[in-house]
């Protein structure tokens, strides 16, 4: 099962759950706001989604990488408006029977997001200014 | 005539100052006539940009012809996480 949302706000992180017997690895990734931008201070990220798309995309990506992977379930929370340093930007969960699985999928999970996903970085400079970010690392 | 909508995002966004544009095109523009027009507008500022395309809000691989009230996207490379 896949359960994606994009939300304006901070992300609300899954909340534990003991009942996953089948379950012997569940695999955590939360994205985080740098303090730097290639090599300029910055106060924040303003994220920017293309409102429909973005969302269907990350669906439809969460669905194949459940697809390509003998993987559970696969959670994602990713958040758009203005993320301060230091707050999470995106939140992954991933369950899966064992480790390497999960592992595998999320690096796909993740690298496909940055490929395809229309989501963009603004970033917000110390003196309030906003350009786009230059970041596009896979 | 058809009438479409360019959505902005990002450099296109920084690049044409704007959302959204609204043209009239000639029947039978395609996306990479339209591609060409809105780079032209943008003055050089897209030149080092690969964009991709997105018709409805799906990408198109490939070129493809225009349609009245078409909603396109010019995609810059994107960065999300």
């Amino acid at each position: 099962m896949v359960t994606v949302e994009i939300v304006n706000g901070p992300i609300s992180f899954f909340s534990n759950d003991d009942s996953r017997e089948q379950n012997g690895a569940e695999l955590i990734f939360n994205g985080r706001v740098r303090a730097t931008e290639h090599g300029k201070n910055i106060t924040a990220l303003e994220y920017e989604q293309y409102e429909g798309m973005a969302e269907v995309e990350l669906t439809q990506l969460a669905k194949a990488t459940c697809e390509k992977f003998p993987i559970h379930d696969l959670y994602c929370k990713h958040r758009i408006g203005r993320v301060v340093v230091g707050e999470t930007s995106l939140h992954v969960v991933i369950w899966s029977k064992h480790r390497k699985e999960g592992l595998d999928a999320m690096t796909w999970f993740i690298t496909e997001l940055k490929k395809r996903i229309p989501i963009w970085k603004w970033a917000i400079l110390e003196d309030g200014s906003k350009i786009p970010s230059e970041c596009s690392h896979e | 005539m058809i009438k479409v909508t360019i959505k902005c995002f990002s450099q296109v966004k920084y690049a044409l100052g704007t959302n959204e544009l609204i043209l009239e095109l000639d029947s039978g523009t395609t996306t990479s006539k339209l591609e060409q027009l809105v780079r032209e507008m943008a003055e050089g500022k897209l030149d080092d940009i690969s964009l991709r395309v997105a018709v409805n809000q799906k990408y198109v691989p490939n070129e493809v012809e225009l349609q009245d009230g078409d909603e396109v996207a010019f995609i810059p490379p994107v960065q999300g996480g």
